[in-house]
Parts: C-alpha cells; sequence; structure tokens
C-alpha cells in the first residue's frame, strides 16, 4: 500500500444528473479515485450551505456539490439557487483561510460519466495539494 | 440636516395619534458618549428624545425583536402601528425588512433622520477616557462637537466616527413617512480597502486572522439579537435538533458559528455596523460582512435595502450568473 | 506575615518563576483582555483597568467536560487531574466574587469541578488603583483593594509592587518568590495604603442597598421592568461576563462512538434557558427575564446565602449594546420602594 495521503472528500450529487453521471461512470467501468462519499441529495439547490461547514467540521477535507447543467435542472431551477449560494459560500470560505482547492462545485449531467471521471480526478488532486484539513476540524478539543 | 426641535414635534404628533403604539428614538444615555433606545409611550416621554452623533443604534431590529405573548380569550390583539426613527442606514434595514415580509407597511410610521454619521464608541472612549459624566453631542461642519465637561470640543469626523459611517452611501433615509429635513450630502465612498487589505493575504495569514478573532467569542449572541435582519423565531443556534452547531465554546464551534450568521446575511446585510457595535471582544464581523457585501455588488450587482419591490438576493437569479468557479 | 517589594526590573523573573507551575494572567485574546495560560510567548497585561472576561471562566470554565464515554464501555472517563496553578491579576471585585460563587457551587451538593479548581489556584490580587467610570464596588460591600478571595494582594506603586501574603496558600507563594523580591518598607506599605485611598475616592457611581434585598419582590408588577426591558436585545452579554452569574446548561455532545457530557455557560436572558419542554415559558418575554436577573442579584441570592451577587465591577453597564445600566435600574427600584 503507498504511504500517499489520501483525502477524504464528501459529495452531494444531485438524483437527477450528478448522480446519474456518477452512476454511468461506473457501469462503464470507468477508472476514478475513490476518494469520494457520495451523498445523494434531490437537487444541488438542497444542499444548505451548514452542510458544507458541518462536513469539513466532522472530517471531510474537501467538499464537491454537483448538479445539472443551469437549464437542465428537474425542478426547473434549482441549480441556479444552488449557483448563487454557493459561488458567495466558496468566496467566504476562502476568505476565512480555507484552501481554494477544498470546495468545489461542477455540472454533470446524467450522459457525462467522462466528465465525472475528470472532475472526481481534479477535486481529488486540489484537495491532495491542501493537505489534510484542521482548520476547524471538530476534534476532541479539551475533551 | 434635522431640525430636532420640528423633529420632537413630530414625534409629539405620532405618539398622540390613536392608531400608534409607541414610538421608538434616542435618548441620552446614563453615562460618557452613550445614547440608549427610548421607547415613547406618552406625548410627555417625548422631551427626552434626541437626535446626535451618539444615536448609533439601529432600531430596526426593534420591529421583529417583539416577544408577542399569546392574546387571552376575548381580547384583541393590539393591532396599532410603531412609529420608528431611522437614520440613512437602518431605513434600509426597514425597506429589506419589507422585501421579507417581515410586517406590512402599513404596520410601521418611519420617521426619517438624515445622518452625518455616528461616533464610534470605542474611538471616542479612547480619546475621551473616563468620561463619567453624560456628555452630549451635536454635529458641525464635517466635525462632531462635543460638550465636555471642559468645555465645547470640536473633533475632525474622521477622528471619531464609526466605520460604517465613513463609507456611507446612503446618509439619506431611503423610506420615511414623516421628518423635518434636508438632505444631508454624501460623502463617503466605499472601496472596501479593509476586505481587500485581508484578501491581498495568503489563506494562512486570513486563517490566523481569523483564527485569533473567532478564539476570543464568548457567544453570547449579542451580533445576532441587534441584527436586524436576524429575526427568525427558531434559530439554528438554539435548536437542539439537529444541532447544527453545538453549545461548545471553542475554536470549532465558533467558527462555524460565524461562517453561518455570516452566510446568513449574504446579500442580506445592510452594513448597518451593530453587529460589530455591540460585540463585547470586540471580532471585526463587519470585516466579515463586507466581504459578502463586495461579492454581492460585484457579482451579482445587488445591494439589499434600497428598492422595496426587489427581490431578494438568494430568492432569485440571473442565467448568466457568475460561474467561473464551476469545474 | 512579611510584605514583599517587586522591582518592576524584575518583574520578568518574577513571571518566570510563577510560570513554574501553571499562570493564568490577563492577556490579549483576539482584541479583548482575558486570563489565559501563561507561555513563552505570552505578553502578560497587567496595565488594564479590568479585563473583558472575569477570572471566572478559569474556575468554571465556559465549557468544561464532566465526563466522557464510548459506545461498548460502560465506564465513564472522568478529565484529567487539575493541576496546582496561580491567577495573577485578578482584581479585587472579580476574587470577591469567587467568594460569593463559592456559596453556590458548596450549597445543596458539592461541585468537585469548581472546588477543585477553587482548591488548586493561589489568587494574586491586583489592587485597583484607577477604578472605571462604571465602578461601583463599594456600595455592594467591596472595596478596591478587598482582599476577600485573595491569596496575595499586590498593589502597583511607581516603579515596584507591593505583595502582601493574605493566605497559606499566598505566603508558599511569596516564598518562592523570595529570590526576586526583597522586605517592602515602611513607606512602600503607606504608599500602597495611600493608593487604596486614592482608588475609594474616585468611585463614583453608587447605589443605595438598603432595604433592596427584602422589598426588591415586591416590585414585581412595577412598570420599571417593562421599561427596562423595552430595550433589551435580550443577549447574553450582561451575564456572561459578569463575575457572579454562574448559571449554566448541561449538554451531551456525540462524535462518532464517543461522547462527552458538558456543562457550558447559559444566561437568564436567552428565551431558551426557562423554556420547558411543553412549549410552556415561564419567563415569556425580555421583561420577566430582566425582573430575574435584577432579582437574583439583590434578593434571591441575599435571601439565600446572605450576600448580595454583584461586585459592582461594572462590566454589565460598560458593555450592554443598549445602555441598560444597574445603577440606574436600582435607582428606580429604590424609588418605587
Amino acid at each position: 500500500m503507498s504511504a500517499e495521503y489520501q483525502p477524504n472528500i464528501v459529495a452531494f450529487l444531485c438524483n437527477w444528473c450528478s448522480y446519474a453521471g456518477a452512476d454511468l461512470a461506473g457501469t462503464s467501468r470507468t477508472n476514478y479515485p475513490s476518494n469520494l462519499n457520495v451523498i445523494r441529495v434531490m437537487c444541488s439547490g438542497r444542499v444548505n450551505p451548514l452542510f458544507v461547514v458541518n462536513a469539513l467540521q466532522q472530517g471531510a477535507d474537501g467538499v464537491l456539490v454537483s448538479g445539472c447543467h443551469p437549464g437542465d435542472c428537474h425542478y426547473m431551477e434549482g441549480n441556479f439557487y444552488a449557483r448563487r449560494r454557493f459561488g458567495m459560500m466558496k468566496e467566504l470560505l476562502e476568505y476565512v483561510g480555507v484552501e481554494p482547492g477544498r470546495f468545489n462545485m461542477s455540472w454533470v449531467s446524467a450522459s457525462e460519466g467522462a466528465k465525472w471521471k475528470d472532475v472526481v480526478g481534479e477535486v481529488v488532486d486540489k484537495a491532495k495539494e491542501a493537505g489534510p484539513f484542521k482548520q476547524f476540524r471538530r476534534d476532541k478539543i479539551n475533551w | 440636516m434635522v431640525d430636532v426641535a420640528k423633529l420632537k414635534e413630530i414625534a409629539r404628533e405620532t405618539v398622540s395619534r390613536d392608531d400608534v403604539k409607541y414610538l421608538i428614538g434616542w435618548r441620552q444615555g446614563t453615562f460618557g458618549f452613550r445614547a440608549a433606545p427610548h421607547f415613547v409611550n406618552k406625548p410627555e416621554d417625548v422631551d427626552q428624545l434626541i437626535f446626535s452623533p451618539l444615536c448609533s443604534h439601529n432600531l430596526a431590529t426593534y420591529l421583529t425583536g417583539v416577544e408577542k405573548l399569546p392574546v387571552p380569550r376575548g381580547q384583541e390583539a393590539d393591532s396599532r402601528k410603531v412609529a420608528l426613527m431611522v437614520k440613512g442606514c437602518d431605513s434600509r434595514a426597514v425597506v429589506l425588512q419589507l422585501v421579507e415580509q417581515g410586517y406590512g407597511r402599513d404596520s410601521v410610521v418611519v420617521i426619517g433622520c438624515p445622518c452625518q454619521g455616528v461616533v464610534d464608541q470605542k474611538k471616542v472612549e479612547a480619546k475621551y477616557p473616563d468620561m463619567g459624566e453624560n456628555i452630549t453631542a451635536e454635529w458641525g461642519e464635517k466635525t462632531i462637537i462635543f460638550n465636555l465637561p471642559s468645555g465645547k470640543t470640536e473633533v475632525p469626523r474622521e477622528e471619531v466616527l464609526a466605520g460604517k459611517c465613513l463609507t456611507c452611501r446612503y446618509p439619506n433615509p431611503l423610506l420615511a413617512d414623516a421628518g423635518a429635513w434636508e438632505e444631508v450630502a454624501v460623502w463617503g465612498s466605499d472601496d472596501y480597502a479593509d476586505v481587500q487589505d485581508l484578501e491581498a493575504g495568503n489563506p494562512q495569514e486570513r486563517r490566523a486572522f481569523w483564527e485569533d478573532k473567532f478564539a476570543s467569542c464568548i457567544r453570547c449572541y449579542a451580533c445576532r439579537n441587534v441584527c436586524p435582519m436576524c429575526y427568525c423565531e427558531d434559530c439554528i443556534l438554539d435548536r437542539l435538533n439537529p444541532q447544527w452547531i453545538t453549545r461548545a465554546v471553542n475554536p470549532t464551534e465558533n467558527t462555524a458559528f460565524h461562517l453561518s450568521r455570516a452566510f446568513h446575511l449574504a446579500g442580506r446585510c445592510i452594513e448597518c455596523g451593530e453587529c460589530e457595535r455591540v460585540c463585547p471582544v470586540d471580532i471585526p464581523l463587519m470585516k466579515l460582512n463586507r466581504k459578502l457585501t463586495k461579492e454581492v455588488r460585484e457579482n451579482y450587482d445587488y445591494e439589499p435595502g434600497l428598492d422595496p419591490e426587489a427581490k431578494p438576493l438568494q430568492a432569485s437569479y440571473r442565467p448568466n450568473d457568475k460561474e467561473d468557479f464551476i469545474l | 506575615m512579611d510584605i514583599l517589594k517587586l522591582s518592576k526590573d524584575k518583574f520578568a523573573d518574577f513571571l518566570a518563576t510563577l510560570s513554574e507551575q501553571k499562570l493564568y494572567a490577563p492577556q490579549k485574546v483576539g482584541e479583548s483582555l482575558r486570563f489565559a495560560p501563561v507561555t513563552e510567548n505570552s505578553k502578560v497585561e497587567l496595565d488594564m483597568a479590568n479585563t473583558t472576561v472575569p477570572p471566572k471562566s478559569i474556575f468554571f470554565p465556559q465549557t468544561e467536560t464532566l465526563y466522557s464515554y464510548e459506545m461498548g464501555n460502560t465506564e465513564m472517563q472522568t478529565p484529567r487531574e487539575v493541576d496546582e496553578g496561580i491567577v495573577l491579576g485578578a482584581r479585587p471585585c472579580d476574587a470577591r466574587a469567587l467568594v460569593i460563587v463559592d456559596n453556590l457551587f458548596a450549597w445543596d451538593v458539592d461541585d468537585p469541578y469548581y472546588q477543585d479548581q477553587r482548591a488548586k489556584n493561589t489568587v494574586v490580587g491586583l489592587a485597583c488603583n484607577k477604578p472605571c467610570v462604571n465602578c461601583f464596588c463599594l456600595s455592594v460591600g467591596g472595596d478596591p483593594a478587598s482582599t476577600e478571595g485573595l491569596d496575595v494582594l499586590m498593589t502597583e506603586l511607581e516603579d515596584a509592587y507591593v505583595l502582601e501574603p493574605l493566605t497559606e496558600k499566598g505566603q508558599k507563594l511569596c516564598q518562592s518568590v523570595a529570590a526576586v523580591t526583597e522586605q517592602a518598607a515602611a513607606e512602600d506599605q503607606d504608599g500602597a495604603k495611600a493608593l487604596h485611598q486614592q482608588a475609594r475616592e474616585m468611585i463614583t457611581r453608587k447605589i443605595e442597598t438598603e432595604g433592596i434585598p427584602e422589598k426588591l419582590p415586591t416590585l414585581w408588577d412595577n412598570s420599571l421592568w417593562q421599561e427596562t426591558a423595552d430595550s433589551c436585545l435580550g443577549c447574553g452579554v450582561c451575564t456572561f461576563l459578569c463575575p457572579t452569574c454562574h448559571c449554566f446548561d448541561i449538554q451531551d455532545e456525540v462524535e462518532g462512538i464517543e461522547g462527552r457530557r458538558c456543562r457550558m455557560w447559559d444566561s437568564c436572558m436567552f428565551k431558551e434557558y426557562t423554556l420547558h419542554t411543553s412549549g410552556h415559558n415561564p419567563r415569556p418575554t425580555r421583561r420577566e427575564r430582566t425582573r430575574n436577573r435584577i432579582n437574583h442579584k439583590y434578593s434571591y441570592f441575599v435571601q439565600k446565602f446572605d450576600v448580595i451577587a454583584c461586585v459592582g465591577c461594572g462590566r454589565c453597564i460598560n458593555s450592554c449594546p443598549v445602555n441598560i445600566d444597574i445603577v440606574e435600574i436600582l435607582r428606580q427600584a429604590k424609588e418605587a420602594l
């Protein structure tokens, strides 16, 4: 086993596009890193920014939110709201000193198994570069 | 400029109205350079009203902060209006509360007070320490005049004004039912220099800066309670299930608290600076809020609290919103 | 007991000697002053009016683990032993507050966590030479040079400190710093006393407490409470920064298969403080909560422990965002009585 650092990444995938896209990557036997812990949500617009903060607190080294391409949302406009929300959230996280590579967002459709592989590769590379997240990890402080 | 005598006259008339429950304004505080919110229930209480550079409180927070008791059977709820004195920044809070439908337009009477800037207690107390006596203040031409025990003292306003006032672009109320005023000239412009200073550093520097600040937080929630835009009846911070942020006071939870507090104000902060003013441990909260204000202005061309008809930022979108951060 | 003199040039050596044990002293954390453990790089700030957060945070930390546990193990793990330590630079009012709070933590149940910290820490007080504008300790039984709750009283002279040991613990501490101190001359002791007297005369704010403990609850329905609570924001500044406020909440925190039960400061000014599971709240508005805060300090606590649970440090007045002034409230109460 290699001693290389393996980041722990939490991915919130929308049910209709990104989850299906990741599924396609799997059924097509695409090889991609296994650092992701996928949480399926109904829409990227359902992801609360607190989920991101909480994931980082509880042990994630990186977070990915992925949804349908703009215009393709199953709920018409959920990903438009998510885009605004996380555009600001990313800025805020970076402003308090979270490395830029830790929070990522992507659009992956149900047919984009190959894009999913690239996205995962990029997210994992960025998280590896940033190293283990310690900034506000919830650990046993004064327990 | 505000004619205080005339303002009092308006206040007296307003309080005497049958459909007005009370008026919220300011009065001189109990020591030093302090002012305090003043609830005027009877016309004779109007005499204590002031409007001076000490009136930093954003009274709009009292519109949504009322704790209502259940109405006893057989009685009717008090539906009278509340009258409120507002400065420029406070009026933006009222506008945004109306946008977010915190209450209806006809349940509030807004009395406008154009403002030439309020003093920062910390700055003025550092300049004139140990003032036990009550000190009044007034605006001069680009100065603040303090009536110190040693006599009138005129101070250039840059030395004592709160940070938010030095960059204020909306000194005149944007919404008012009444007011005895002429508009004051806008003197400030905002280049977000304080935010840019911090942005210029690398992530490690920013992290060190905020870790130090957040470590001192005692989680008294004064910043939340004073904020006119924080009016959820059921706040995530008080909830036990799910408990997003635990009550433990340590760097982790404090950071999560400050991130969520700031983010809940994304596109909603009207920059009244109250959170920073009330913080007992002097965390520069506006530096956090203003980062988001800056992003919102630059990327979404949006400023909250200007237009009562505008949709809230996070409840709207444009198809061509910024997406350069998306993989 | 011998009164010692510590020259200011030797203050660094004095600190070095004390920090052989765990030493807490006022330091800047963020923008605020509070008691924190002294390490090699810390900058001790004794030139202050008072700390933002009172030293109660050492004896009764804002978050304190009572015990921890893990799944599959029926035994609880109690926290580690408390080391002996020194608290340097507590103001006499804050030290007096500890004596007041001692009553509570030794009342129906002996609180081992608090009492352990109290027994193992030596408190070195720093007499107030320059009280703040909102200090009113003289009115509530305190003094700028009060020795209650202190093991050593330090008084700052121009170029030296006078150290007066008051208890056995204090004497032990003074012996340990013998190498850097000398006997205080009579004029230094007189100088310290003169400074104490000078400080007493500088305190201008006062309250009349006569009759308050017995009669304050009779003002139950007085309009005073509504008027005070009108502007109250319901935040926890006054109670969290109060050296005698001691209310806490107990919560369980679970992380994976491990958990801990901890207690954290709570504030009677919060709505959730008295909220019942049923949804009923016996103190439904800020009027009742404000009334309770003042009544508790000036009446209920006195009836139980015969001492006013306020030391007159002025923190709640200084830090209140909306200028709610306890001196003013009590003046109005006294008038209404």
